[in-house]
């Protein structure tokens, strides 16, 4: 309970605060709505339905995106982590592209996909799969020696020590690799939809931007903030639960 | 009869050798102990036994070997029963489970079996290990200063738990270590590692089981006097 009145004071008393401001005279109420208006746009937003239909075309953009970009990282980074070949063939072409600011290549990808979620999805992949990869190509590279020696005392079958051995011992790394992947997603799926959507919370954001509406635009910040806060807060639950080991490993 | 026999072994690593044309036999059944300092070459001995280094010279040495590590080498994602079924292969579920049973009570883990090895103590993750090889039904065991981690208390309780397993089970041991006291409580013969080659040898004749007294008796005293000089003269010299 003390610790709940520890999370929600700071940000009553900044409500307040807010509300205070907006309507002190000293800033525009149209350009610095107060709360009450952002919440209430978010209520007309909510019983009109338009941010369940933002909500549902950022998140399937986001998924697909994270889930293409972290299979990807995940797979190229356990070969070139754990296979001198691959690690020789894969990471020239991977240094290469990956000092590139992703949203860089949106305009390339707009062009060679067109404006439909292909591109966006596209582009979330493409930046989430950097840092997957490099979590995971450390994460197999660092396996303490000890593992793999008992391992191969044990077992002759170096599938089951991939499996049983490598593969896990790099999941603390993988795991910390699609975290900084979502919060990189949801940059990209917001800059993504800022041009050439119809639909999706960047696409509010921007539509807002021109109509002035500046209390929607706030709420849709709202709504896309805790919506990264909340996926990766499920994502840590869920690899608790999947991984139960994991929380003594990041001690 | 040699279970383990080392003929002219020599191991170089890159600007360095580690191990000198070193002889070494040990019988079915026999607990060795390897006593040395720290760049002796202990642990690239038992290295090379286990073939994990390149080597040059003669090592004959059954298939079926287990080794443990001072960092316990348990696997942190899986729990105490899945180590020590991890080298169960091509047995059917209900001999594994036949199996994991036996050694979890072999262990004294039978309330940790679905526990994960960091929430153990040490000397509980180092029995973890030693049930996973004996599980695995290794002839061989090295050991590479199992307790080196532990407290003092904890290593006589897992010096005396480890005697009765090797009564029951009559492995082939060869524990290295660094602690000279416990060399000559638990083996039956001492070699000192000096300057990557062996300069003494040490047979241990106290009767069996031993038990913590011995440690204070005179013969004792006079056994770890003689290997403490055999390890430090050649460090003079």
């Amino acid at each position: 309970m003390k610790k709940f009145l520890w999370f929600i004071l700071p940000i009553i008393f900044l409500l307040i605060l807010w509300e205070m401001i907006s309507h002190s005279g000293f800033v525009s109420i149209t350009l610095f709505p107060p709360p009450s208006k952002v919440f209430a746009s978010l209520w007309e937003m909510i019983i009109s339905k338009t941010i369940f239909l933002d909500l549902r075309d950022s998140l399937w953009r986001l998924i697909l995106g994270l889930f293409l970009g972290s299979a990807f990282g995940v797979i190229i980074g356990l070969f070139t982590g754990r296979n001198k070949i691959f690690e020789n063939i894969f990471l020239p072409i991977i240094q290469i592209f990956r000092p590139l600011p992703p949203v860089a290549i949106i305009p390339l990808v707009i062009i060679w996909f067109g404006i439909d979620d292909g591109a966006k999805i596209f582009s979330i992949a493409f930046a989430v799969f950097f840092p997957v990869w490099l979590n995971t190509h450390i994460g197999v590279g660092r396996i303490a020696q000890e593992f793999l020696w008992s391992a191969k005392l044990l077992t002759a079958s170096s599938i089951k020590i991939f499996h049983k051995i490598v593969f896990p011992s790099a999941i603390p790394f993988i795991i910390a690799g699609i975290r900084t992947g979502i919060a990189v997603a949801f940059v990209m799926v917001f800059v993504s939809e800022l041009s050439g959507a119809s639909g999706g919370l960047g696409y509010r954001i921007s539509i807002s931007s021109l109509t002035y509406r500046i209390d929607e635009m706030i709420a849709a910040l709202i709504v896309l903030g805790a919506l990264g806060a909340l996926t990766d807060q499920l994502f840590v639950f869920a690899t608790n639960k999947i991984f139960p080991w994991i929380k003594f490993s990041i001690k | 009869m040699n279970h383990i026999l080392v003929k002219n072994l020599s191991v170089n690593y890159k600007n360095f050798c580690a191990l000198k044309s070193v002889n070494f036999d040990v019988n079915k059944g026999e607990f060795v102990a390897i006593v040395g300092k720290s760049g002796s070459g202990k642990t690239t001995f038992l290295k090379a036994l286990a073939g994990f280094v390149p080597f040059l010279g003669q090592v004959t040495i059954p298939k079926n070997i287990g080794m443990m590590f001072q960092n316990y080498a348990t696997f942190a994602w899986l729990t105490v029963s899945e180590n020590i079924a991890f080298g169960l292969d091509g047995k059917n579920s209900k001999e594994q489970i036949k199996i994991i049973d036996e050694h979890l009570k072999l262990a004294e883990l039978e309330d940790k079996r679905d526990k994960y090895p960091a929430e153990l103590s040490g000397g509980q993750m180092q029995r973890v290990a030693l049930a996973r090889s004996l599980a695995h039904n290794s002839e061989v065991l090295l050991m590479d200063e199992p307790y080196g981690s532990l407290d003092a208390y904890t290593r006589d309780k897992m010096q005396q738990w480890l005697l009765n397993i090797w009564t029951k089970y009559n492995k082939t041991i060869v524990f290295v270590t660094h602690n000279i006291e416990e060399a000559i409580f638990l083996a039956d013969r001492v070699l000192v590692l000096n300057d990557q080659k062996f300069v003494g040898e040490y047979k241990i004749s106290f009767t069996r089981p031993r038990n913590e007294s011995i440690k204070f008796s005179p013969e004792f005293n006079i056994l770890r006097q003689e290997i403490f000089e055999s390890l430090n003269q050649h460090l003079v010299s």
